[in-house]
């Protein structure tokens, strides 16, 4: 299949002074510092990484809701950045949104129909009547009773109100969904309702999937290819399996190690790679690798040169002047025996 | 004799709606270095367990209304005030889901860290100060003795709730209550923090409550689990016992509603169907039944009272342990479904 979205030295810089004395030597938060990747037509592209590593800002940034510092967003041809008018609009049907947090994302004044079906009174789309019928098929494609179409979003779960988020960006058909969270909100039951329906819904519409997360395990389940970001980075990108079977990324590793498992045997005996430190901040990122700082393995080179990413495996780069795989203990090591070999 | 036992413990809070009950009977004990995890979704009783062992449930309206907390051989519910508050932060201390709100912003961490010190410990300022240091030295704060002397709004969030544990071990606590203690923090931070708790625990003998909704974490901190579903314990185990032959459908309903990164196959996740219900009008019999696959005439009659299914491993359900009870299998009119 085709790409679908090409994104190239994406960048997005924020400036931290509220005043007019918007000077050069003015300190900016390097939100977004120089991504590329491409999402290929049908599939999910899953965005990890930790909190304030430019995940939402790089989302909203491919929909045109910030406008980036540089870089180019190609979508299915189109020039996103040259958008005006018109050409802008019909873009926004063609690329929808889903928040995280579904208890803000929905206005309490509106009844849900009206809610789902706002993008197409935006865009002046059907008569009333037509847009009452489409917010039921809508209401029942995602699993809730068509028949509560008039009812306000205050009588619903935390689950069925992301329902509602998600029938309201299907409205308008849209080709890609830019998902920003869309469960981290929800608990773990609920949250496999969601997911599910997402799955069921890319099938039965074609849809491709931009899926921003934290949690590495929903983020594995739901998606294709997989990348990771860290300040403002991505350090490494590939494929679900290969990347979270062989991460060739320190930083990777050390995601992957650190979330606990169900698992109390595994636990017991897993090794945990624990980072010293905390992500330094975006306003001032170390130089060389933003990662030395905390990387276990680093070395004179990464504190004054920034790795490129490059290809480690088919379908898998990595930014990481050492890059190669590093193992995940997940099945029961000794301890001691196979991180010590890593670092 | 537990160091801490909680028999048949219910709290409830009278609202405009009627009146929730947030706690229905709840009943465990625990010793000395254990950890115990509460599990269990959003509005279940977990917080208000917490609470109510803390002499800290806000009446009205709330009310504990019936039950035994018991603290070494002494009744808690029974405490003089004066009593609650010298056993608070001193032998029980609790950190809170979202640091910020235990935090007083205008005071500088290390004097908070302090103020414990010197209401239970009798310490001097002096005295209480240093300590302060030494404590946030050992949650691993970088330059304790100048990080001391910043305000809350200068720390990062896994700093604030490093604080924070600092604050609740300064007094050498013998049971830690940790509300979603690593909730709003990232794995690599969390990872941090468990490790921190899991080495006071084996230095210190604390034993621990850990209120959390991660079943990863779970597994990695806890001797015993506890699941509750709308202010009932559905399952009381061993960590083992619950997580390799959970008993309850709820608790199978949560495990197979978890997506895995330590498993090589993409399965099929599994939700709990339906809504939790409203512990207002919580269903008559079993407050499950309306979510359950297995669920029969008996479920919605009959509340199922906990009992031992196997050794030291409990479950409230009609039909846990039989054979007309199997994980995966529901019998219908049309046959086997799942
Ligand atoms: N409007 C803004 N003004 C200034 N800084 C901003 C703005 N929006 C985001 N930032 C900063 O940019 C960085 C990236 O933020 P972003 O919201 O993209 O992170 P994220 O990866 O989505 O994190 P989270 O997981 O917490 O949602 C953060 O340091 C954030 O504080
Ligand atoms: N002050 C209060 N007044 C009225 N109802 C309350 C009060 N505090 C708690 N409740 C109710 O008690 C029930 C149990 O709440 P609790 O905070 O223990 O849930 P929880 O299991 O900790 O959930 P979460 O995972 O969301 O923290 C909820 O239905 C809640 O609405
Ligand atoms: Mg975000
Ligand atoms: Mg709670």
């Amino acid at each position: 299949m085709g790409d679908l979205l090409r994104v190239e030295g994406l960048v997005k810089y924020f400036s931290t002074d509220q005043g007019l004395i918007a000077s050069r030597l003015s300190k900016k938060v390097h939100a977004v510092d120089g991504i590329s990747f491409t999402v290929r037509s049908g599939e999910t592209l899953g965005l990890v990484g930790e909190s304030g590593c430019g995940k939402s800002t790089t989302g909203r940034c491919l929909i045109r809701l910030l406008e980036p510092t540089a870089g180019t967003i190609d979508f299915d041809g189109i020039d996103v950045r040259a958008l005006k008018g018109r050409a802008l609009q019909e873009f926004r049907r063609d690329v929808q949104f889903i928040f995280q947090d579904p208890y803000a994302s929905l206005n309490p004044r509106m009844t849900i129909g009206e809610i789902v079906t706002e993008p197409l009174a935006v865009h002046r789309l059907g008569t009333p009547q037509e847009r009452r019928a489409r917010a039921k098929e809508l209401l029942d494609v995602v699993g809730l009773n068509p028949e509560h179409i008039n009812r306000y979003p205050h009588e619903f779960s935390g689950g069925q109100r992301q329902r509602i988020g998600i029938a309201r960006s299907l409205a308008l058909k849209p080709r890609l969904v830019i998902c920003d969270e869309p469960v981290s909100a929800l608990d773990v039951s609920i949250q496999a309702q969601v997911i599910n329906l997402l799955d069921d819904l890319q099938d039965q519409f074609g849809l491709t999937y931009v899926f921003i997360a934290h949690d590495l395990s929903v983020v594995r389940h739901i998606s294709d290819r997989v990348a990771v970001m860290y300040l403002g980075k991505i350090v490494e990108v590939g494929g679900w399996q290969g990347l979270y079977d062989e991460p060739h990324h320190p930083y990777t590793q050390s995601l992957l190690s650190a979330v606990p498992v169900p698992d109390p045997a595994k636990q017991r005996t897993r090794e945990r790679i624990i980072l010293q430190g905390d992500v330094p901040s975006p306003i001032d990122p170390p130089n060389g690798c933003r990662f030395h700082t905390r990387c276990p393995i680093a070395q004179d080179i990464c504190h004054h040169q920034e790795p490129e990413l490059r290809q480690v495996a088919p379908d898998h780069e990595a930014a990481c002047h050492f890059a190669k795989p590093f193992p995940i203990e997940l099945a029961a090591v000794a301890p001691g025996t196979e991180a010590a070999d890593a670092v | 004799m537990a160091l801490l036992e909680v028999s048949d413990l219910k709290t409830q809070f009278t609202t405009r709606d009627g009146v929730v009950r947030a706690v229905d009977g709840v009943s465990f004990a625990l010793e000395e270095g254990h950890t115990l995890a509460i599990v269990g979704e959003s509005g279940s009783g977990k917080s208000v367990t917490a609470l109510s062992i803390m002499r800290l449930i806000p009446d009205p309206p709330g009310k504990i209304a019936a039950g035994k907390v018991v603290l070494r051989g002494e009744s808690v519910l029974d405490m003089s005030d004066a009593d609650v508050r010298a056993m608070r932060g001193d032998r029980i201390a609790m950190i809170f889901q979202d640091p910020m709100t235990s935090l007083n912003p205008v005071f500088r961490v290390g004097f908070q860290i302090g103020e414990a010190l010197r209401i239970h410990k009798g310490m001097s300022r002096k005295e209480a100060d240093a300590r302060a240091v030494e404590m946030l030295d050992l949650v691993g704060i970088p330059n304790a003795p100048h990080r001391a002397k910043d305000y809350p709004h200068q720390f990062s969030g896994g700093m604030r709730q490093r604080a924070m544990i600092a604050m609740a071990l300064a007094c050498d606590p013998d049971i830690l209550i940790a509300d979603e203690p690593t909730t709003a923090l990232d794995v690599t931070i969390q990872a941090q923090i468990l490790e921190l708790m899991i080495e006071l625990q084996q230095r210190k003998g604390t034993a621990i409550i850990m209120i959390t909704h991660d079943l990863g974490v779970v597994a990695d901190m806890a001797d015993d689990v506890m699941v509750m579903y709308a202010g009932k314990q559905v399952e009381y185990g061993s960590a083992d016992a619950v997580f390799y032959s959970p008993q309850h459908p709820y608790t199978w309903g949560l495990l197979d509603s978890l997506p895995r990164h330590d498993i090589d196959e993409k399965g099929t996740l599994l939700p709990i169907e339906g809504q939790p219900p409203s512990l207002i009008d919580v269903p008559p019999g079993c407050a499950f039944h309306p979510r359950c696959p297995y669920a029969q005439a008996v479920c919605r009659e009959t509340c199922p009272e906990l009992r031992e299914i196997e050794p030291g491993h409990m479950a409230a359900c009609h039909f846990a342990g039989t054979d007309s009870l199997v994980r995966g299998r529901v019998a219908t009119a049309e046959g086997e479904v799942r």
